[in-house]
């Protein structure tokens, strides 16, 4: 491996991922047993995905359809045929000393991805994206707790033969900017297809190629058009252990900074895995034993090859984020970002859309994206975990678009309580008294104010017109807060005019 | 692969990769024994071609769960457990 170091000149970031997402099945990809998190290890293990001798894998059709939608999604090929293999490494997290995967027939090739930056349209290539088993989970015991110092090793097969999807991006990102915004993409139309779940420990991992190379490598305008050799030449870093797209932000940034002193001082930047170590903030050389042909990849001869091409015809796939946040905008007139906000999961949007039909866009956008997001996010709660009161929420903007309560309360009382206190926006309009008060009513505390503040009326007449403040402040007490105080303001000259 | 002699260094490769310890006369006794094993392999060279069965394709089952082992079945064979787990070395 040769030293990189460069002279002068202006320097590019390039980065490639490797980004791996659980699927959302109800059983692992080889075996039936459960994928669901559990606090008790090894409560979900079989003969399969134990590894024990002689069981045999037979794969999950959830699976497969869940990344044929995925294939559909990011516009890729899924070849005619495509297989399994073995990648062989010892490691204690796979019970077999194998991992099946996807190597040289992956189910999708060659598809895209296209991001916002900055207000910028970027189409992000999509190498690959291939199915393959999570290993187990390690815990290092003693020592310092480090995994170098641990004085020993506790396995969990519960999360061993998870179904995961590598997603294989070309070096096409030029700042960990960009790649936060792909992988907070790429989780929206995962979580769209309904085949992921963003909320579920440990359901993304990323591993990162950066290497930084001279600006006039760069071939043409195309910023994603890097000469190979250039890349070739630089060294690059994979930085592993990356779970969340803000850590993929924090980790490559601090990785760019990294090289880019070592390079700007004279210093060589050493092709080598690096770790990323979130609660220090930094990333740390790996010792990495093996290289890619001590993988020693054969053909899983347990699982016969799959031929599933036509599946891409047969499934059907939702409306994806990016199409419907711009038919969003035609549709309903709305800013791009009120049709960000509205398409950010699949749920928000299709509540949206349906309060939108059956009241009016603009006010379907404040209740969904101000007012019930606003209070959700500040409870730190998502759109799912109140799924089954949507409807309730829906009666809410009701009764403030037939005018029943004032906009105010609903927001500010109804709204509140609805999501504090369980109770219905009905329940909590009765116990407060918020329905706006009769037209009778309100004419009748308008002649009783009038009558019991002679004074305030006599300043009126003789000219104090902020008088008239005071008089509605009394009207507005004798409703309990629910007359509309233009209204007042209106019966009170009219009845003091006569 | 059979025009690659073994040596004891590839021996010693595949060991490491395994995580197997070897001394020297082991790596020894190894390196005859691989050279032996590749050989065998070439015998099937001289096997005829057959005509394979009708490739299968596709076999998959719905995802639907089945019963898992029990914990305490499933941890039977291990030499060591604590708390559920099963128990091995540092893994540095
Ligand atoms: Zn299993």
């Amino acid at each position: 491996m040769t030293a990189q170091t460069v002279q002068q000149g202006d320097l590019v970031t390039v980065i490639g991922l490797e980004v791996h997402v659980q699927l959302e099945t109800d059983t692992k990809i080889f075996c039936g047993c459960s994928t669901d998190q559990t606090d008790e290890p090894n409560e979900n293990v079989c003969p399969v995905c134990l590894g024990l001798p002689g069981a045999l894998p037979v794969l999950n059709e959830g699976a497969v359809e869940a990344a044929v939608k995925i294939g559909k999604a990011i516009d890729a090929d899924i070849p005619e045929e495509t297989r399994f293999h073995r990648k062989n490494y010892y490691y204690p997290d796979l019970p077999k000393n194998f991992q099946i995967t996807q190597y040289d027939e992956p189910i999708c090739a060659d598809g895209d991805l296209e991001i916002s930056v900055e207000g910028e349209r970027r189409t992000v290539t999509i190498e690959r994206a291939h199915l393959e088993e999570d290993p187990g989970s390690l815990q290092h015991v003693g020592g310092g707790g480090g995994i170098d110092s641990a004085d020993y090793t506790l396995v969990n097969y519960n999360r061993a033969g998870t179904p995961l999807m590598e997603v294989v991006t070309a070096p096409d990102f030029r700042s960990p900017g960009e790649v936060r915004a792909f992988l907070a993409e790429l989780e929206e139309v995962l979580e769209y297809l309904g085949v992921f779940d963003a909320e579920r420990d440990g359901s993304l991992r990323i591993d990162a190629n950066l290497s930084i190379i001279p600006e006039d490598e760069i071939e043409s305008d195309d910023v994603t058009e890097i000469g190979e050799e250039a890349l070739a030449a630089a060294n690059r870093t994979e930085v592993k252990n990356i779970s969340s797209h803000k850590g993929a932000e924090k980790a490559l940034a601090y990785e760019e900074t990294r090289q880019k002193n070592a390079i700007q001082r004279g210093r060589a930047v050493e092709q080598e895995t690096r770790h990323w170590d979130e609660s220090r903030g930094i990333t740390v050389s790996m010792r990495s034993k093996e290289e890619e042909k001590d993988y020693r990849y054969f053909e899983e001869a347990d699982l016969p090859p799959l031929r599933v091409s036509h599946w891409k015809d047969e499934i059907s796939i939702p409306e994806l984020p990016s199409a419907r946040r711009e038919r969003f905008q035609d549709e309903y007139t709305l800013s791009e970002e009120a049709a960000s906000k509205l398409t950010s999961t699949k749920q928000v949007a299709d509540f949206y859309e349906d309060v939108a039909q059956e009241f009016d866009p603009d006010l379907a956008a404040t209740w969904v994206a101000d007012n019930l997001l606003g209070e959700l996010n500040y409870r730190d709660m998502e759109i799912t975990g109140i799924e089954s009161r949507l409807d309730e929420v829906t009666r809410l903007v009701e009764l403030v678009a037939t005018d029943e309560i004032t906009a105010k309360n609903a927001r500010e009382t109804v709204l509140r309580s609805m999501l504090d206190d369980g109770r219905t926006p009905d329940e909590v309009v009765a116990e407060e008294g918020l329905g706006k008060t009769g037209e009778d009513e309100v004419q009748q505390a308008v002649v009783e104010a009038i009558d019991e503040n002679p004074d305030a009326v006599a300043d009126y007449e003789s000219g104090d017109d902020g008088a008239i403040n005071f008089l509605v402040g009394q009207v507005m007490q004798k409703t309990g807060g629910s007359a509309d105080p233009g209204d007042v303001n209106q019966l009170l000259r009219a009845e003091l005019n006569d | 692969m059979s025009d690659d002699a073994v040596n004891p260094e590839a021996v010693r490769h595949v060991a490491e990769l395994a995580r197997v310890d070897l001394d020297d006369e082991e790596v020894e006794a190894f390196t005859g024994q691989f050279a032996d094993i590749l050989e065998y392999f070439e015998t099937l060279d001289e096997v005829p071609e057959v005509e394979r069965e009708a490739a299968l394709t596709n076999v998959m089952r719905p995802d639907e769960e089945r019963d898992s082992l029990d914990r305490e079945e499933a941890l039977r064979n291990a030499p060591e457990t604590e708390d559920g787990f099963f128990k091995g070395p540092n893994v540095s």
